[in-house]
């Protein structure tokens, strides 16, 4: 008992001398009134962070979650809906753990940020005042990056990179589709949400067409990079599982995409015309409007970060997180926006609540389900280094690896999946 | 992986084992264990619990939480060393320091399944 008292001894100090080397927040830790932490967006990173400081803080620092939503479908594990490895409602959540765990929950659309006076405006009008502020938008998608889309052809040729009904517009074209009917997918230039996420998805395409015994269906990729994540692992799946049904091309072999019709369903490169009995096309990226609004984003239409705390480099008092910052060598992923929510959230504590901090540390892992029982996966560590959040270390599945290993890695990927939507929506 | 899934599997149901015995383990494990920092740990492991939070006491990634404190700090040493096998834990385990370790098995070993 004597060790465990010496370390409460040494937690208690430690708190005190963080509070006494933070006296610009010592009003709030002296508890006039409860420092106030706003987040905008209920996915991976926001939940995360108002999960994360609500538990962690302990009732010291009053959080409110900003989500026009009530329920969530999450983007990461999308892609097995649409093979029909999962049912739709096993990647929905809401907010009801959350909340009963003290987090005050406004279902609304936040409508600005009024920076000067810390302030987060409703749709309404009512207004939320916050200590510190983190806004987790996501990305919106740059409809005119592809000739002739449009948010109105998306209808017709969904993007399915937000989920949601989109997500479930794309799978009933998909099954609707006949032995013979081609699928065509513009993949998006970098950088997007969830690098490996195009080619996860084809994998599913694949699989669904495979199933149904379709002998003569052929998918056309055409992507605007000249490389993407994982591609010799992903090329060598298709190879095994899916011989000659999928056909990659990069900028050189088709020449550039001229332009979409949604209404007759032909893609037009500048060296060839497809007609597609399902199109997916993928816009290009920015931040959340929320983000762009409230001048948040630099020229690339991404918000920059202090890489040591996610700060936002416009406005110390707001954390931006996800796929809407600019992470450095960190891909938008959920798990990225997971992460850095932590890091975010130790460093609200300390500032808020004088609990104490912790050099900044990020991690990520992607998989990618190929075929039943084939994932790949890549990882990697990552800490502030040169100004950006950088890689410290990382691994990518390799070709020729056996196939007792893929299994395990879809098998990793579902309780990872159960994992992080836990901590998550709480 | 199939060595690592009956490693984990194997040490999931010793930390089952050991729960009971935990108490006196930490008060006899000596100056290692008590270098353990319960809030360094707790940030720590908010790394871990992406993955492992949902964790069932066998499978691919198993629970952690209730671990006996020594046998946490054994197996990130051996992930950090590479003597044991999976790309993931090998990378999360490498750039933690013993101080590290020690204070994520002292938080695990202490905390219970949320």
């Amino acid at each position: 008992m004597s060790k465990i008292s010496r370390r409460n001894f040494t937690r208690l100090a430690g708190a005190s001398l963080a509070t006494l080397s933070t006296p610009l927040f010592a009003p709030n830790v002296l508890g006039q009134a409860k420092p106030k932490l706003v987040v905008i967006g209920g996915g991976p990173g926001g939940g995360t962070l108002a999960h994360y400081v609500q538990k962690d803080a302990a009732g010291a620092i009053d959080v409110t979650l900003v989500e026009p939503q009530r329920t969530f479908t999450t983007c990461f594990f999308s892609n097995l809906y649409i093979g029909g490895l999962r049912n739709f409602n096993s990647i929905t959540f809401n907010y009801d753990k959350l909340s009963q765990r003290g987090v005050r929950m406004a279902h609304l659309m936040a409508a600005s940020i009024d920076r000067d006076k810390k302030q987060v405006v409703l749709a309404g009008g009512t207004r939320l005042p916050y200590d510190r502020l983190a806004i987790a938008p996501g990305v919106d998608l740059k409809f005119d990056s592809v000739p002739g889309y449009s948010e109105e052809a998306a209808q017709i040729m969904p993007h399915a990179w937000k989920a949601g009904p989109q997500t479930q517009l794309l799978a009933s074209k998909l099954n609707a589709l006949k032995d013979g009917d081609l699928i065509v997918m513009v993949a998006p230039p970098n950088p997007y949400r969830c690098p490996p996420g195009p080619y996860e998805r084809v994998s599913m395409f694949a699989h669904v067409l495979k199933k149904k015994g379709f002998k003569k269906s052929r998918i056309v990729i055409l992507d605007p990079k000249p490389a993407f994540s994982k591609q010799a692992v992903f090329a060598e799946g298709w190879e095994k599982h899916y011989p000659g049904m999928i056909e990659w091309q990069d900028p050189k072999m088709h020449g550039g995409i001229k332009n979409v019709d949604p209404k007759t369903g032909e893609i037009k490169t500048d060296l060839a015309s497809y007609k597609a009995a399902l199109a997916n096309i993928i816009p290009a990226q920015m931040a959340g409007k929320i983000a762009r609004d409230a001048a948040l984003v630099d020229p690339s239409g991404f918000c920059p970060i202090d890489p040591e705390n996610m700060k936002s480099k416009m406005d110390a008092n707001i954390f931006v997180l996800g796929d809407a910052c600019i992470a450095g060598d960190m891909p938008k992923s959920a798990f990225s926006a997971n992460s850095q929510a932590k890091v975010a959230a130790m460093v609200i504590r300390s500032e808020l609540a004088g609990a104490r901090a912790f050099p900044a540390r990020y991690s990520n892992t992607c998989w990618s389900l190929i075929e039943t029982d084939d994932a790949i996966k890549i990882g990697a560590a990552y800490e502030p280094g040169e100004g950006k959040i950088k890689q410290a270390s990382g691994f990518v599945s390799q070709k020729g690896e056996a196939a007792d290993i893929h299994k395990q890695n879809y098998k990793e990927s579902v309780d990872w999946y159960a994992g992080i939507v836990a901590d998550i929506f709480g | 992986m199939t060595i690592v899934r009956c490693l984990l599997q194997g040490v999931a149901t010793t930390a089952t084992i050991m729960t009971a015995a935990m108490g006196a383990i930490v008060l006899s494990a000596g100056s290692a264990v008590a270098a353990g920092d319960m809030e360094l740990g707790r940030y720590l492991a908010s790394e871990c619990m992406t993955c492992h939070r949902a964790g069932a006491a066998s499978g691919p990634i198993p629970n952690i939480y209730g671990m006996n404190e020594k046998r946490i700090s054994y197996l990130l040493k051996g992930y950090r060393d590479k003597s044991l096998p999976n790309d993931a834990m090998q990378n999360s385990a490498m750039r933690l320091k013993d101080g590290d370790i020690e204070s994520l098995a002292l938080f695990f070993s202490k905390t219970s399944k949320p």
